[in-house]
């Protein structure tokens, strides 16, 4: 293993060339059945996006992706670099959309108010956060339009299943490659794919503030909370089990928690059953059937 | 004895595009013929698709389809199994597997075991089959239906071999899931099956044809690695994971007679024990016995005795 640049718990390492068709596979598929030949996605600089990025290329070519880069003013310069790595290696299409004009328009700058009036300036670090992540939404959106392409999701298992994520934000998506992986398998997969050092070893952050870090801001380290998310998820085990096996019982409670917490960012809304046939209830179609694709 | 060659079409079937996929069939049929092949093995639901949902219903053929008779019309001298969504007159949905052969519905197998379980959702859309039959064909030995989770039910590959089928042929649509670095194969379903499948050529000394759909719908991929396992439970061929393809392969069928002689397990199977037993387990889960492995004091057709509530005073003195 490349264990140099990062840490994989024995149990999580997957077959990474199985991982790689069967993802290709899905993402030729997902947009094959919507009647598209592109894809289109937000860029970071972070490993998440740079590997669904590499396998998007891999999938259908990287003539056929638009990355986009969505920097508010205070994103790190050093991220912006990592992305532009990306697309240089890549050799795909790429724009930048500066959001910060968006994200100020509402809540505001330098005491002159935005949409929202004076309380937008007092808005805290996390609720712009949230908002920042549904203008890159917005905008992905838009470009999935000109670019003719659909919106492939970027989010990991882990901040899924913790509720690390942003409900119509970044984890709106037309399907999403790599939902199913653990952030150390996103790692492992990362290395095996050609994603640059730099970014696989780089401590993951949400970039809501500089020196903002995934792993400090919530007291845990990503291989530890993986190896308990899986043996807890996909093992089945329970917290007193998990304990047994020599997690921490402050961790086993804080994840056990934030993930019953987070059960309503992975399910769609649930609608009022009235009528005879309701969407998602007893009217039960595939996504994409004869007559669903645009094409 | 001549070889008999089996093409094995390991296809991804457009999801719910019942004519696009009745196209493949007969292009692939062709291609068959054209190879040699005797017998064409297609995946379940290789007419339709898999996650058919409500779809199922549009979709469904009744046995007197015309489509399904242009299907069978193709087979002069050559035997087929497809598979699709059967529907009966009483307008039951089955998931069934069809051997066509001399342009005839020679026979179909209606899926027995229907998974509502994890990923699976099928007794919600689909009927399950109440017939396990072997039949004979023109190939010469008796051939044995079943379709993906009927194999994963130990008596259906006993049953089928029992009644005189030497060729027992599987045709699935297996989602891969879990790709642990540990698995033998780097993929446990596939490693699951293909253990599953060694064992029971092995248990039955009999072929075993295992034909699995590549392709992807919503969120799983099936995984393909189609097999032809010979009676020693040794593979003759395996097909390459998620790749599409029609495969043609070989078989000896005088390997049954060779694996039968020297391991004569099925001449030594107790099919009248096994009756005798099943009868007296569901006579005990009915009720209708008492059950040997029961707590003593539980009530009939029930395993366990709800503890017996301790004596109250009745006086209300201390």
């Amino acid at each position: 293993m490349t264990g140099a640049v990062f840490e994989l718990p024995t149990e999580l390492e997957i077959d990474a060339d199985i991982a790689r068709r069967v993802i290709a596979e899905f993402i030729r598929g997902q947009l094959r059945q919507a009647g598209f030949e592109r894809a289109v996605l937000g860029l970071s600089g972070g490993i998440d996006s740079a590997l669904v990025a590499f396998l998007v290329a891999e999938a259908i070519g990287a003539d056929r992706l638009l990355c986009v880069m969505l920097p508010y003013r205070t994103s790190s310069p050093a991220s912006r670099a990592d992305a532009e790595e990306v697309v240089r290696r890549l050799g795909c299409s790429s724009e930048l959309v500066d959001i910060s004009a968006m994200v100020d328009g509402y809540y505001g700058r330098d005491a002159v108010p935005g949409a929202l009036g004076s309380e937008g300036l007092e808005a805290a670090p996390l609720r712009r956060g949230n908002f920042m992540a549904r203008m890159r939404m917005a905008v992905l959106y838009d470009r999935s339009v000109t670019w003719g392409g659909l919106v492939v999701g970027t989010g990991n298992k882990t901040e899924a299943l913790i509720g690390y994520t942003t409900l119509f934000g970044d984890s709106a998506c037309a399907f999403n490659p790599i939902g199913d992986l653990y952030k150390s398998q996103v790692r492992q997969l990362a290395a095996a794919i050609g994603v640059p050092d730099a970014i696989i070893a780089k401590a993951p952050s949400a970039d809501l503030w500089p020196g903002q870090t995934d792993e400090s801001e919530a007291g845990f380290s990503y291989p530890e909370l993986d190896r308990l998310l899986f043996w807890l998820i996909d093992k089945r085990r329970s917290p007193e089990e998990l304990v047994g096996k020599g997690f921490a019982p402050g961790l086993v409670a804080w994840a056990t928690r934030a993930v019953a917490g987070a059960e309503f960012k992975r399910q769609v809304p649930p609608i009022a059953k009235l009528g005879p046939r309701t969407a998602g209830v007893d009217y039960l179609y595939p996504r994409r059937r004869p007559g669903s694709s645009r094409s | 004895m001549q070889p008999l060659r089996i093409a094995l079409a390991q296809i991804a079937p457009r999801l719910g595009a019942l004519d696009e996929n009745l196209e493949r069939h007969q292009t692939l049929l062709a291609e068959a013929r054209a190879g040699g092949a005797g017998l064409v093995v297609f995946p379940e639901l290789g007419l339709t698709g898999y996650l058919l949902q409500d779809l199922a219903a549009e979709v469904a053929m009744r046995l007197d389809d015309p489509r399904l008779g242009a299907l069978a019309a193709e087979t002069a001298g050559l035997s087929a199994v497809v598979s699709f969504v059967e529907e009966s007159a009483d307008h039951r949905l089955f998931i069934a597997a069809a051997l066509l052969e001399d342009g005839q519905i020679a026979h179909v197998h209606r899926k027995l075991f229907l998974p509502t379980y994890g990923l699976f959702d099928e007794r919600r859309f689909f009927a399950a089959g109440d017939l396990l039959r072997a039949i004979p064909s023109r190939l010469g030995p008796g051939i044995g239906l079943a379709v993906c989770e009927d194999f994963w039910h130990l008596a259906v590959a006993q049953v089928l071999a029992l009644d005189g089928a030497q060729i027992l042929i599987n045709v699935s649509s297996s989602p891969g899931r879990d790709l642990a670095a540990t698995n033998e194969v780097g993929l446990g379903t596939a490693t699951s099956w293909r253990t599953l499948m060694r064992t029971y050529a092995q248990l039955t000394t009999s072929f075993v044809v295992f034909v699995n759909r590549v392709g992807v719908e919503e969120s799983i991929s099936f995984w393909g690695g189609s097999e032809v396992i010979g009676p020693d439970g040794a593979a003759v061929f395996s097909a390459p994971f998620y790749d599409d393809g029609l495969y043609l392969v070989d078989i000896d069928l005088a390997e049954i007679r060779r694996s039968r002689i020297g391991l004569p397990l099925l001449r030594d199977e107790r099919p009248e024990l096994q009756v005798r037993e099943l009868d007296r387990i569901v006579a005990e889960r009915a009720g209708l016995a008492s059950d040997s492995t029961a707590d003593p004091d539980a009530a009939p057709g029930l395993d366990v005795a709800p503890p017996v509530p301790a004596p109250t005073s009745s006086s209300g003195r201390p």
